[in-house]
């Protein structure tokens, strides 16, 4: 049984404008790039779920940004706190032996660069671009920043030059959206990690869902049990 | 700790809301879910449906808003895939029961007495389909025809699940009792509105959710509703709205409650049903509660 878990606050730090990195141990056992934890922010009555930014002996890194009551909450947390949580949720990213592009928008990069590592660590080429609004946001650890612009613009050359088999991505919607449409004009496969809220974190509660096309039809999938990842072409985009 | 309403047996007065806990057995990862009373399934209809368009999830002060419209998968696949699985796994379950017509109401009865389903919540006012159910829910006559003609069609369980967003609930329980359920469940969610307006780089952007409003906010409306339905019929009432702990229950009880159902709180704690029922059996144990109804008794007749 996976249980709701207790974890332990390992380490709590800034690493950009109003974005922090915390990482917790716990009994996890497995953990893969796209899926998520869910974090109990009281008083709230809702989770606040995170993609998981690096898992390794039950520890977990996230990175969250703050917004409100919830990460505040987060935030205020010390060392030696207890967290709980729920995890590792979701559907993550499939691995394939194949050369990969990893498109990040802000703090979309968490799960391409636990991606990253997974890649590397199976010896799969792979290039990561990442774009932020301001300098003062940026999170390190991409092969390539864009700070200002649009990550989409740099594309093309890219995909010209690395030659990629498979695209991954994670970011706000408009930006997985133009990564599809590249995708598409490059005859290239892209998964994309999605986010919505959500109130169940296991796909009862039908709060998150996207349509998708399946089989010839559209469908409903949720994004935090059927996801956070899916085809970017079968998603039935807005 | 077991209770019966009507011939509906359950291992203990806590049941998880409509809505809240999926089909079946979604959470069994999290918690031992044939633990629960029952499960109140998701809202079913006779055709699969996919919901509302657009976000359906609006988190207010201590609670939450939803507006997600009946997605489920239909009474067909939910008597195939679902009920195997319920049976197998021991898994007391009450099917959430929606329509939009007098037909369809009749008809899922009859289909649910056929496939010996033991108990049903009629959802006669879920505030999130455009035509249909909530009708019911706000007028006693028209719910007094509907009861009627389900009770024909269903000799299990029958609950109706009210709506507070009504001037007199007293009147929409006492049409229930005439029409011959063996209980209501109460309170469906509360009306509301969830506006969020952010001001970033000169320009407005707003967020709005209209639909149901359900969580610890939701409280005190639903100990007076029941209180009200209490005063009115003699029928006995699953309360709900905002119970999250040991003392919600006792406050139900105070209210003239007969079980409880847990809604919002599963999706802050999922294992919320298991972990109550196993605090009430703790705390009827210590205090030496032989029975459920002692327990009620000894509420009631607090000063």
């Amino acid at each position: 049984m996976k249980k709701i878990k207790k974890g332990t606050v390992e380490k709590i730090e800034k690493i950009a404008q109003d974005t922090y990195a915390l990482e917790i141990s716990s009994d996890v056992k497995e953990a893969h790039a796209g899926q998520f934890i869910s974090i109990l922010c009281p008083p709230k009555t809702l989770r606040r779920p995170f993609s998981i930014k690096g898992f390794k002996d039950g520890k977990i890194q996230v990175f969250f940004r703050l917004k409100g009551e919830g990460t505040n909450y987060i935030k205020s947390l010390k060392v030696g706190d207890s967290v709980d949580f729920m995890g590792a949720l979701g559907t993550g990213f499939n691995i394939e032996n194949k050369k990969s592009l990893l498109v990040g928008a802000g703090i979309g990069i968490a799960p391409m660069l636990f991606l990253k590592d997974e890649l590397n660590s199976k010896g799969i080429e792979n290039f990561l671009i990442t774009g932020f609004k301001a300098q003062n946001e940026v999170i390190q650890g991409s092969d390539k920043t864009v700070v200002g612009g649009s990550v989409i613009d740099y594309l093309d050359e890219i995909i010209k030059e690395f030659k990629p088999q498979v695209i991954y991505s994670c970011g706000p919607e408009i930006v997985l959206k133009l990564v599809n449409q590249k995708a598409l004009e490059h005859n290239i496969d892209a998964f994309v990690a999605m986010e919505k809220v959500f109130a169940c974190q296991v796909g009862v509660c039908r709060g998150c869902v996207i349509k998708v096309k399946k089989d010839g039809k559209v469908q409903n999938a949720t994004i935090c049990h059927d996801g956070p990842v899916f085809k970017s072409s079968e998603v039935v985009w807005e | 700790m077991g209770i019966k309403i009507a011939d509906f047996e359950m291992k203990n007065p806590i049941i998880a809301a409509s809505g809240t806990f999926g089909y079946a057995d979604e959470y069994e990862d999290f918690c031992d879910v044939s633990q629960i009373g029952a499960i109140a399934t998701k809202g079913i209809t006779l055709e699969p449906r996919l919901g509302n368009e657009g976000d359906r999830i609006f988190e207010t002060d201590c609670g939450m808003i939803n507006r997600i419209g009946l997605e489920n998968i239909g009474i067909e696949r939910f008597i195939e895939e679902k009920i195997p699985i319920l049976k197998k796994k021991n898994i007391t379950y009450i099917l959430n029961a929606a329509g939009s017509t007098l037909e369809d109401y009749a008809q899922l009865a009859s289909i649910a007495n056929k496939a010996g389903i033991e108990a049903i919540e009629l959802n006669v006012s879920c505030p999130n389909v455009k035509s249909g159910c909530l009708e019911f829910g706000v007028d006693s006559n028209s719910l007094h025809e509907l009861v009627l003609r389900v009770r024909k069609n269903y000799d299990g369980c029958l609950i109706v699940k009210l709506t507070p967003n009504v001037t007199s609930i007293e009147s929409l329980a006492l049409a229930v009792e005439k029409a011959g359920a063996d209980a209501i469940s109460a309170i469906n969610t509360l009306k509301g509105l969830g506006i969020k307006i952010d001001y970033i780089n000169g320009k407005f952007y707003k967020k709005e959710v209209q639909g149901g409003l359900s969580g610890k906010c939701i409280k005190p409306v639903a100990l007076a509703m029941v209180k009200r339905i209490r005063s009115a019929v003699k029928l006995p009432i699953i309360g709900m709205g905002g119970i999250s702990g040991l003392s919600d229950l006792f406050e139900f009880i105070s209210a003239g409650a007969d079980a409880f159902e847990v809604g919002t709180h599963n999706f802050t704690q999922c294992d919320a049903c298991v972990s109550l029922a196993l605090e009430l059996e703790e705390f009827m144990r210590e205090n030496k509660f032989s029975t459920f109804k002692d327990l009620k008794t000894a509420i009631k007749e607090i000063n």
